[in-house]
């Protein structure tokens, strides 16, 4: 036995006496009872794995308290304390909703906003006594590749049993799993995620996809604001992220821009890898050509680097600039490397809305004492659908008398419309999101060490976003712009 | 002129921090053997207490220029974890490589989500401090002075690393060490307290990189396991264990790099691995291989 | 620098002569059983944990591709998700563009491909042993992934490219979650049974001797007139087919293909596996790809930083069980049987 081990375990060439005395001796010595001891947790732990893998159980996780109901209130928000009996035909368990969190890479920090939101919806509608009664249980999966986060969405249908998942970010993830739901039968709200293959729709007609606002609809946004701010660009240059959403960023902004000013040259773009952090080579590049106007896509994390590393060499003394998703990480843009006068999007939320809803000063209120931070858009979009999907589950079961289907509730959840942190949205009969986008100039206002915009600029999908989800992009923008009235 | 110029300092900025990675890789292979994988998630570590001491020690009243020392102590002070990890891979010295490359997977692995424990998911950084240095014109193009500090601190480095192993008494044991172990050790030389020193050296040189580099850029989750593919790239260009090498192989990988950025982007990343494919089949040991120094 | 290895341990064959290990009829009836256990499984569990199964089914098929290299040849390669890409990418292709429909043709191609890439890769890469065949291997297979991310026009890089659920045995064509649960779990379970077997012949024949001779000592191996590279570049050719078909059965389970089937550290996974389960054994890639599976369904709901308990794990087999379960169990074996 002992021979074997020693064979098994000494290493390659040299294989010295002294070497091989003093390793039999660590090996009696050290690891000998460790092994056992190690082999009959790992067979135990996979036994008892082993065993939950039978039946149908539920493994049930939550992070996210459900507050214990004092009273069972008809899932109203209002907190006047008056009490409706316990609805009808109203199961008593808990009602379980999924939820696919981004929570490592690029798309961390905005899932984790989102995260924040749908966390803090819950914790309100908990204590105003759930969803017609239900307590709310959030179960939380991680949003990584497509392969492991289309296994974690089986898991919450199937095992979970979960009555809809919320989440998404990334769209080759969104492109995975969305059949995924249509499959299982199962409502799926996507935060920031479209069914979307560059441009063109690949699920004309879901039955239970709800997907986010259309990928170029900021880029569409911001041309139409850098026809009203910006009417003297002759020449613009582009650098966007290397993947689906920056080209077709770019490729919008170019044709929406064409229609309103059609001598605008447009420079060759810039790709560099999404998650780059060196831009000397670019920044150079755009210096030297000659273009007037700089469009950028970027939305995470490299935003506030490129603006760092141009404002080294003073890229923006000579040039405007548009920024079509930066308010994605505006806490991040410091005043010092954020010039004013650029033109900077916020997508569907700004935090700093000169009118702002009680229910968003609320928000703003409770994340700054939790975390410290102004949340950025994507906990708009994830408050939406969380928002929504009570809704239409209320609405449904107003018409069914009882607990609605997902069937049901998918239904309700076309058209519907509901109060968002930035104001009413509502999904379209493409099961899309629609609202408001929120785009403006930069200014350096003294309550923030980074920039903010003033104007707030707000535009909506009704004008900026395709009509129906299988519209083509190209031929629409096409007819319909330039758009009258759209901004003044 | 300019963009030439500029081109050049953003090769030579991406050289200097490779080359400093990739001598964390170097200096652990030559002595000891291993490869290892985690130096990627030693460069985060780096960039991530970087940003934090920096900030904290800016808010609390250090006069903005000196950040610069303020980053290379938080490179230093994270050498502490040096000996921590090298006792943990000391059972698989003699091992086949496999193991070594295994267990520093599982180093990564780990190191990851402690990061993320620790710092979150939101991207830190030291914001605009960099530019308290201001810029210089050289030649039309316009270069950050922090960006040639940087360059001269990796230089200065790769001098020192050259004259420790070359002159110094440690750095004849050292060299020596690399090349035939038993011999070292039957001359009374410590080699446990020796490969303490040499891992914790690896460590701070890899902290020291991602250090330096965060005050231009930002912190992102999994830039640890992106740039060990570059680190990687260098170290096979260069050839294992040499330092010269890393140097060498620094400045290929930056300034191909650049290039392909500048001319043909879309092969920004392959090229480099067709690079290394190149230079493990033409000459397998890399450009330096064999030798230590 | 490195040196040829000696490659430390050796099959269950060589090191356990007549009397010492477990019986020959013995094992055959554990297998059986295995297998009648794993085709009852339908029936006992949750849909969820039945689709669970179809990576376990992919996996164990590249692992015991990724072991002929590795415990039986003593190359350790870090760019193995290479070939399931490959695999998974020509499925993928051959259904959008090539429009076909049946599993069995998709197979084959996709294998085909697999060897296509494998042939340049295979001749390159085996001249080098240790940690150079580690980074080479790891090169190749980030070289492909950056191709499949960049080239999006081709392979429409990072939102990859949706898989339809092929036609099984030319008539079977269940839609829905029923394919998965149903006739596709079969099927896979019948793909490795048969690849295993295949696989089983081919260690135990001369072949799988003669690797095990390169792998313990190729200068005498050479010297008694074996073509070492030659031997070599056959068994990274067989493994990378395993690869291919593993990648294919991923694809068709999961619906849709993307580059990050072809990281490293898939790569550097699929090695975990196999050293989890135990490189020494046979059949340890197959306990490997189950257990980290299942242990990684459970802890990911259970901690987000499900990475830290995994690179803990590796680290504790790495350092006090390198021959995997299944060297702890057959250590614990032999001392019940004394």
């Amino acid at each position: 036995m002992l021979a074997d081990e020693q064979e098994a375990e000494t290493g390659p060439e040299e294989n010295s006496l002294g070497k091989g005395i003093m390793s039999m001796q660590y090996r009696k010595s050290n690891i000998f009872g460790i092994r056992v001891v190690l082999a009959l947790v790992i067979i135990l732990a996979m036994a008892s794995f082993a065993l939950v893998g039978c039946g149908d159980d539920e493994v049930a996780t939550d992070e996210t308290e459900g507050t214990t109901v004092e009273d069972t209130s008809a899932g109203t928000e209002s907190t006047d304390g008056a009490s409706a009996e316990a609805p009808e035909n109203v199961p008593d368990e808990p009602l379980k909703i999924g939820l696919l969190v981004a929570r490592s890479g690029v798309t961390a920090p905005v899932g984790e906003a989102a995260h924040r939101a749908v966390e803090w919806w819950a914790e309100r509608v908990n204590a105003d006594g759930g969803i017609l009664g239900r307590q709310v249980e959030l179960l939380v999966e991680e949003e990584s590749n497509p392969q492991d986060t289309v296994d974690r969405m089986r898991k919450l249908v199937l095992e979970d049993e979960v009555s809809a998942v919320l989440g998404l970010i990334s769209t080759g993830v969104s492109l995975a799993t969305a059949p995924i739901a249509e499959e299982l039968e199962t409502p799926l709200l996507m935060w920031d995620g479209t069914t979307q293959d560059g441009v063109e729709e690949t699920m004309p007609d879901p039955a239970y996809t709800f997907r986010s606002t259309d990928n170029e609809t900021e880029a569409i946004a911001a041309a139409v604001l850098t026809a009203k701010y910006f009417p003297d660009t002759k020449r613009i240059v582009g650098i966007a992220n290397d993947y689906s959403y920056g080209h077709d960023t770019w490729n919008t902004y170019q044709a929406v821009l064409s229609k309103y000013m059609p001598d605008v040259e447009f420079v060759d773009a810039l790709f560099p890898e999404l998650g780059a952090t060196e831009f000397a080579s670019h920044i150079t590049a755009i210096q030297q050509s000659g273009a007037d106007l700089l469009f950028n896509s970027f939305w995470s994390g490299d935003a506030p680097v490129f603006m760092k590393q141009a404002a080294a060499v003073n890229l923006f003394d000579d040039m405007n600039a548009v920024f079509t998703t930066a308010g994605g990480v505006h806490t991040s843009l410091e005043q010092d490397f954020v010039p004013e006068g650029m033109l900077l999007g916020y997508n569907t939320f700004y935090f700093d809305m000169p009118e702002k809803s009680d229910l968003l000063e609320e928000f703003l209120a409770d994340y700054q004492e939790a975390y410290g931070d102004y949340p950025m858009y994507e906990a708009n979009n994830a408050y939406f659908t969380a928002v929504a999907y009570k809704a239409a589950v209320e609405a449904a079961y107003e018409e069914a008398g009882e607990w609605p289907s997902n069937e049901q509730v998918a239904e309700a959840l076309v058209g519907i419309e509901v109060e968002s942190l930035s104001g009413m949205m509502h999904y379209d009969d493409s099961k899309r999101m629609q609202g408001d986008f929120f785009q403006g100039i930069t200014v350096h206002s003294e309550d923030y060490s980074f920039a903010t915009i003033d104007p707030v600029e707000q535009l909506s999908t009704t004008d900026i976003m395709k009509p129906t989800a299988d519209t083509d992009l190209l031929q629409w923008i096409d007819e319909s712009f330039p758009k009258e009235g759209l901004v003044e | 002129m300019g963009d030439v110029v500029s081109i050049l300092m953003s090769g030579l900025f991406s050289a200097a921090i490779l080359f400093l990675v990739a001598a964390g890789l170097q200096l652990v292979f030559g002595v000891m053997k291993i490869f290892n994988l985690a130096v990627g998630s030693f460069y985060a570590l780096g960039a991530f207490f970087g940003a934090t001491l920096v900030n904290w020690a800016v808010g609390e009243g250090l006069p903005q220029p000196l950040f610069f020392f303020g980053l290379l102590i938080a490179g230093i002070l994270l050498g502490v974890i040096g000996p921590v990890i090298e006792r943990l891979l000391r059972p698989i010295y003699d091992r086949d490589e496999a193991f070594q490359l295994l267990l520093t997977f599982a180093i990564v692995l780990m190191l990851e989500d402690i990061t993320m424990m620790i710092w979150g998911s939101q991207p830190r950084s030291t914001g605009s401090l960099y530019l308290v240095y201001g810029t210089v014109n050289l030649l039309g193009a316009t270069v950050p002075v922090y960006n040639l500090f940087v360059i001269a601190a990796a230089g200065t480095i790769a001098v020192g690393i050259g004259l420790l192993l070359s002159r110094t008494a440690f750095g004849r044991v050292l060299r020596a060490a690399a090349d035939k172990r038993e011999m070292v050790q039957s001359l009374g030389v410590n080699t446990r307290r020796l490969y303490v020193i040499v891992f914790s050296l690896g460590v701070v040189l890899s902290t020291i990189g991602g250090a330096l580099v965060i005050p231009v850029t930002a912190t992102m989750s999994e830039m640890g396991v992106e740039l060990i593919v570059e680190a990687f790239a260098v170290v096979v260009i260069g050839g294992l264990g040499s330092m010269r090498g890393a140097l060498v192989g620094a400045l290929v990988v930056g300034y191909v790099t650049t290039l392909s950025i500048n001319y043909y982007p879309p092969i920004e990343m392959l090229v480099i691995y067709l690079v290394v494919i190149v230079v493990l089949v033409i000459k397998p040991r890399g450009l330096f291989g064999g030798e230590t120094a | 620098m490195s040196t040829p290895t000696e490659r430390t341990t050796g099959s269950t064959e060589v090191k356990h002569p007549d009397g010492k290990g477990i019986g020959l009829w013995l094992k055959l009836a554990l297998v059986l059983l295995g297998i009648v256990l794993l085709a009852l499984l339908p029936q006992v569990l949750s849909r969820y944990y039945i689709i669970l199964m179809m990576p376990f089914f992919a996996y164990s098929i590249a692992l015991l591709g990724l072991n002929l290299l590795f415990g039986y040849t003593g190359l350790i390669s870090f760019g193995h998700a290479l070939f399931i890409g490959v695999g998974a990418y020509s499925a993928a292709f051959l259904m959008r563009d090539g429009g076909l429909e049946y599993m069995e043709p998709l197979i084959l191609l996709s294998l085909l491909g697999a060897v296509i890439v494998a042939v340049p890769v295979g001749l390159l890469a085996v001249r080098y042993i240790g940690i150079y065949f580690g980074l080479l291997t790891l090169a190749f297979g980030m070289l492909f992934y950056s191709f499949l991310l960049k080239f999006y026009s081709i392979t429409s890089g990072d939102q990859g490219i949706r898989v339809e659920k092929p036609i099984l045995l030319g008539f079977i064509d269940t839609t829905g979650i029923d394919y998965l649960t149903g006739p596709f779990y079969y099927y896979c379970l019948g793909l490795l049974v048969v690849m295993a077997l295949v696989m089983w012949r081919i260690v135990k024949s001369p072949f799988g001797l003669t690797l095990r001779c390169v792998r313990d000592n190729s200068v005498k191996a050479e010297s008694l007139g074996i073509g070492v590279y030659r031997y070599r570049f056959y068994a990274f050719l067989i493994s990378a087919i395993y690869g291919g078909v593993a990648g294919v059965i991923l694809a068709v389970s999961v619906g849709q293909v993307d580059p990050t089937m072809s990281y490293w550290t898939s790569s550097g996974n699929l090695v975990f596996m196999t050293l989890l389960g135990g490189f020494t054994s046979f059949f340890g890639p197959i306990v490997g790809a189950g257990a980290f599976i299942l242990l990684q369904d459970q802890v990911m709901s259970l901690w987000e930083y499900w990475r830290l308990v995994f690179g803990a794990i590796l680290a504790l087999i790495v350092i006090f069980a390198p021959s995997g379960l299944m060297g702890l169990l057959t250590m614990g074996w032999k001392k019940v049987v004394r």
